[in-house]
């Protein structure tokens, strides 16, 4: 069994005096592909934003590989290796597909050293490779603005793979994709695990089938249950956290 | 003890010429998150107008006070309609556009009005001086300290407690949801432009017994304002008369020691130092991003 | 997505899935190597285009001086170059990097001051005592000359301040600034009021900055031998030539990935952070070139108007800047000179008839609202999307057979030439 790469310990955060996460406590290993699921306003999305830093927490600490990450700055967080997809997707619409990618190969953050990269060089290949995976191989030169939703959402997935980060936490990859495409990432992700640890948030229970090999359910801020996708759906609380938002499948 | 007083109405009088100032940009800022750069403008047309009043038709101020309001207000409507209806949904550019119409206000007075300085007079029930505590202030600042607090509670009550301010506040929270329950966002936002508009007028009409009127005078006033509501935060009006009790203070303290010019620019520097650890102002709520 | 590529798209992900993560089992890389090139040579073109196109706008410029001798023309077009200058440094900040700096003359003032007070120095003798002072500090009763004057006796250190201090200043208020995470119109009205506050102070400084009436009566600018005569072609070619050169350093600065991830804050400031780039610090270095070029534009105005004047720092030039940005095109670099050149020009031509000299203002701030209202892009970006137009009427263009893989619209060649 590897040893666990991302430890959430105890961690709080409230917003005007809502606590919108309480004393949650996460453990993913490397190469694990966990899901995270729960009713609306459970905190799924807080929960990933504390841990790319997008939000601070109020108490408790985040490990990752060992060391804690909850104090470093967003950007420090993702040279760790913590990569995020946003739940809306977000690319830089003005610009190419290509350089769109050019940008999320970002093993290199200085400003000076990136001032005299010019054109794609080294990176051609791996930036052709990605535009490949995802479908884009003939949208290169469109600027991301021109894609359609489901085009958008795969680009940004495949800026996160170019990033290369441990890392990966997906906040609902599927949301207006076609059956089509959504199975199409279900089998990326599948391919994914192992050699990335993901995180992924998801409302679509058939996805989750698909591909989870451990759910953590949320409510209300807490950690309500753990297991595989047998267990979760055989539980009494996560069913009656889900009651009233219309059964675990409908959320 | 009398400099002690003194120092402390100056810097209420100082506070509430911002508060005035403020008020008007603050509100629009906060409902429509339009910075209006001609806001400057607009005090400086109140101004203009209180003179053009007095020299004219010989009105005192504090007669002109109300059409000097309704004027601007009317103005402000017209911009709105105009000009800043189109740009809601790309705030750098509504700058730009105001910045404009700031612009040919000010030549437009050049051109009319000439740009020498224009002098108005003050309310003669108001231009003797006042007692308090040992030390002496002028009559008139005390009635703008005084006015500007009436100004600000008329306009925190109509936000707080009419059906008008409940819209307000609910298209501020979210203007789509609010849109959907049959808000008339776009009426909103035109009444609201329209009452900052005219709020700027009075402020203009207030202060210029107390400085020349010149068509440049809008541009200090407009970074002071905006100084107010950097510091303050554009979630309250709350902040915004916080922040111009502290600005006022502290620009007459440090002008007590050195003078107009440096308080300002030192009370710029701190602005900018204070923005880098609480960027969102100083009386603003932690939410949920 | 077409539907074709849908049904395809599990063998797809299998196949391509295994290449890209076990690079060594791709078999035909060589033909994609191949592909990448041709689709790079693509943006390659456009580039090339462009250099041209500065190139040949720069070279006109240089020439001006073998067709014209009129020395006070040749002074006039040189001070319209300065603010071309200008136009440049603020579509970089503005333009690429969102950073809306209403301020922008704030560092141009900086900039012909530090000019301005080692000209200055040159007239007045190396002494200490009263009579090495210059006029108007003696006017003001000053002494002995300020330890910030003092250095400006070396030509060397006076160039040198008039590009690194705007660059330094605009280096701290930026790093108060975006380390803040302030944006927007925040930012935008944060340099503005920091303009006024300089401009005030200098002209309340009056003892050391000659307060409202600047510094005036300078000696003449030289280097190397060659003395700049505001009125001679010598002081025009200093400036185009300073122009070609921060044109195409602002160019090369945004064809660098550095402007590519400065654009790509601009769209989207949060996805470039989690990348992993610090974005705030971006933002400081675009800020402070921006700030240097203005510096340098600073410098050369002094030279060319043979005085620094607080107006320099004025809220009017700063508006006329963003003018001349908006009507030019803020995401272009000639653009925006460009809009600089014909705005001052025509407003060069039209002040010399009484009538417009007063509406003149007027005039501009009409144009201004309509051009945000109307061509938020300016005239670069109409051209752009006029040329964009043409070109998609146009069938693809018939090349050598190898390289009918440019993006045609939702062209599938590629899978045709395996």
């Amino acid at each position: 069994m590897q040893a666990d790469q991302l430890i959430v310990e105890n961690v709080s955060v409230s917003f005007s005096g809502f606590r919108a996460v309480s004393d949650l406590c996460l453990k993913v290993r490397a190469g694990e592909l966990r899901c995270l699921i729960g009713p609306n306003g459970a905190g799924k999305t807080t929960a990933l934003d504390l841990i790319c830093g997008k939000t601070r927490l109020s108490g408790g600490e985040i490990l990752f590989k060992g060391k804690p990450i909850h104090r470093l700055s967003e950007h420090a967080i993702a040279r760790a290796g913590i990569g995020r997809k946003f739940q809306v997707p977000s690319v830089f619409r003005a610009l190419s597909v290509r350089d769109n990618l050019h940008i999320g190969h970002s093993k290199q953050p200085g400003v000076l050293a990136n001032l005299a990269t010019f054109g794609q060089g080294s990176d051609t290949e791996d930036i052709e490779r990605l535009a490949e995976l995802v479908g884009l191989e003939d949208e290169l030169d469109t600027p991301a603005a021109h894609l359609s939703h489901g085009q958008t959402q795969w680009l940004e997935i495949a800026l996160i793979l170019a990033q290369d980060p441990s890392l990966i936490l997906m906040d609902e990859p599927t949301a207006g994709m076609t059956a089509q495409e959504t199975k199409k990432t279900a089998q990326l992700f599948n391919r994914l695990g192992g050699r990335h640890t993901l995180i992924v948030v998801e409302h679509d229970m058939g996805f989750v089938r698909d591909i989870a090999q451990t759910i953590s359910v949320m409510h209300q801020g807490k950690l309500l249950a753990e297991g595989s996708i047998t267990d979760i759906e055989s539980n009494q609380a996560v069913r009656d956290a889900y009651l009233g938002s219309g059964g675990i499948g409908h959320a | 003890m009398e400099i002690f007083v003194s120092q402390i109405m100056t810097g209420l009088s100082i506070g509430s010429i911002l508060l005035l100032v403020a008020l008007g940009l603050a509100i629009i800022y906060g409902v429509t998150g339009v910075i209006n750069l001609a806001h400057g403008e607009f005090v400086m047309l109140g101004a203009y107008a209180a003179w053009f009043l007095q020299t004219q038709f010989g009105l005192g101020l504090l007669a002109s006070l109300v059409p000097i309001f309704l004027l601007l207000a009317l103005f402000g409507w017209l911009i709105e309609a105009l000009v800043i209806r189109h740009l809601y949904d790309r705030p750098l550019d509504t700058i730009l556009a105001t910045w404009g119409i700031g612009v040919m206000a000010q030549q437009a007075i050049r051109l009319t009005a000439g740009g020498e300085l224009r002098y108005v007079q003050m309310p003669k029930s108001l231009s003797q001086s006042v007692n308090i505590l040992g030390a002496t202030d002028s009559a008139y600042r005390l009635f703008i300290l005084f006015l500007s607090l009436g100004l600000f509670a008329l306009t925190w009550g109509i936000y707080r407690y009419t059906s008008f301010g409940l819209k307000l506040r609910a298209i501020t929270q979210n203007r789509a949801v609010a849109s959907s329950f049959g808000i008339n966002a776009g009426r909103l936002y035109r009444t609201t432009f329209a009452y900052g508009a005219g709020m700027a007028g009075l402020a203009g009409a207030l202060v210029s017994p107390l400085k020349s009127v010149s068509p440049e005078m809008g541009t200090t006033y407009v970074v002071d304002a905006f100084m107010v509501v950097v510091l303050g935060g554009t979630q309250s009006l709350m902040g915004t008369l916080a922040s111009s009790g502290i600005l006022g203070e502290l620009s007459g303290y440090l002008a007590f020691y050195s003078n107009d010019t440096i308080a300002k620019a030192l009370v710029l520097l701190a602005i900018v130092v204070l923005i880098r650890f609480r960027p969102q102002g100083l009386f603003t709520a932690r939410v949920r991003a | 997505m077409s539907n074709q590529g849908n049904n395809r798209v599990p063998e797809q992900i299998q196949e391509k899935g295994i290449a890209v993560f076990r690079p060594e089992l791709r078999e035909n890389k060589e033909l994609e190597r191949f592909r990448v090139s041709v689709k790079n040579g693509n943006a390659l073109a456009r580039t090339k285009t462009e250099i041209a196109l500065y190139a040949a706008v720069c070279l006109a410029i240089l020439l001006v001086p073998v067709f014209l001798q009129d020395a006070f023309l040749l002074n006039k077009y040189a001070r319209y170059l300065v603010f071309g200058m200008l136009a440049v440094s603020l579509s970089l900040s503005w333009g690429y990097a969102g950073i809306l700096n209403l301020g922008q003359a704030m560092t141009f003032g900086i900039g012909s001051y530090c000019m301005a007070m080692m000209l200055k120095l040159k007239t007045v003798p190396v002494h200490t005592g009263a009579d090495g002072l210059p006029d108007f500090m003696v006017w003001n009763n000053v002494t002995e000359l300020p330890w910030f004057w003092t250095p400006f006796y070396s030509p060397l250190f006076g160039v040198l301040a008039g590009i690194l201090l705007p660059a330094c200043v605009a280096a701290l208020l930026g790093w108060f600034v975006f380390k803040g995470r302030v944006t927007g119109v925040y930012a935008a009205i944060i340099t503005l009021a920091a303009m006024v506050v300089v401009q005030l102070v200098i002209i309340d400084q009056q003892a050391f900055t000659g307060g409202f009436n600047g510094i005036t009566d300078l000696g003449q600018f030289d280097i190397a031998g060659i003395t700049f005569d505001a009125y001679g072609s010598s002081s025009y070619y200093l400036v185009a030539i300073c122009l070609t050169v921060t044109l195409f350093l602002a160019l090369a600065i945004t064809k660098s990935k550095t402007g590519l991830i400065v654009q790509a804050i601009r769209d989207e400031e949060d996805r470039v952070r989690f990348f992993g780039y610090d974005v705030a610090l971006y933002k400081i270095f675009i800020f402070s070139v921006s700030a240097a070029i203005a510096g340098l534009a600073g410098m050369l105005y002094t030279i060319v108007m043979e005085f620094a004047s607080p107006t320099f720092l004025g809220v009017p030039l700063s508006l006329s800047v963003v003018i001349w940005v908006a009507v030019g095109g803020r995401q272009s670099l000639l653009g925006a000179m460009l809009g600089a050149l014909i705005v001052t020009g025509v407003q060069g031509a039209l002040s010399e008839s009484e009538t417009f000299l007063d509406t003149w203002t007027l005039i501009m701030g009409l144009l201004f609202v309509l051009v945000v209202l109307f061509l938020p892009q300016g005239i670069a970006g109409a051209f752009a999307s006029l040329a964009r137009r043409f070109e998609r009427q146009r069938p693809a263009p018939a090349r050598k057979p190898v390289q009918h893989t440019e993006p045609v619209p939702n062209g599938r060649e590629i899978e045709s030439t395996r």
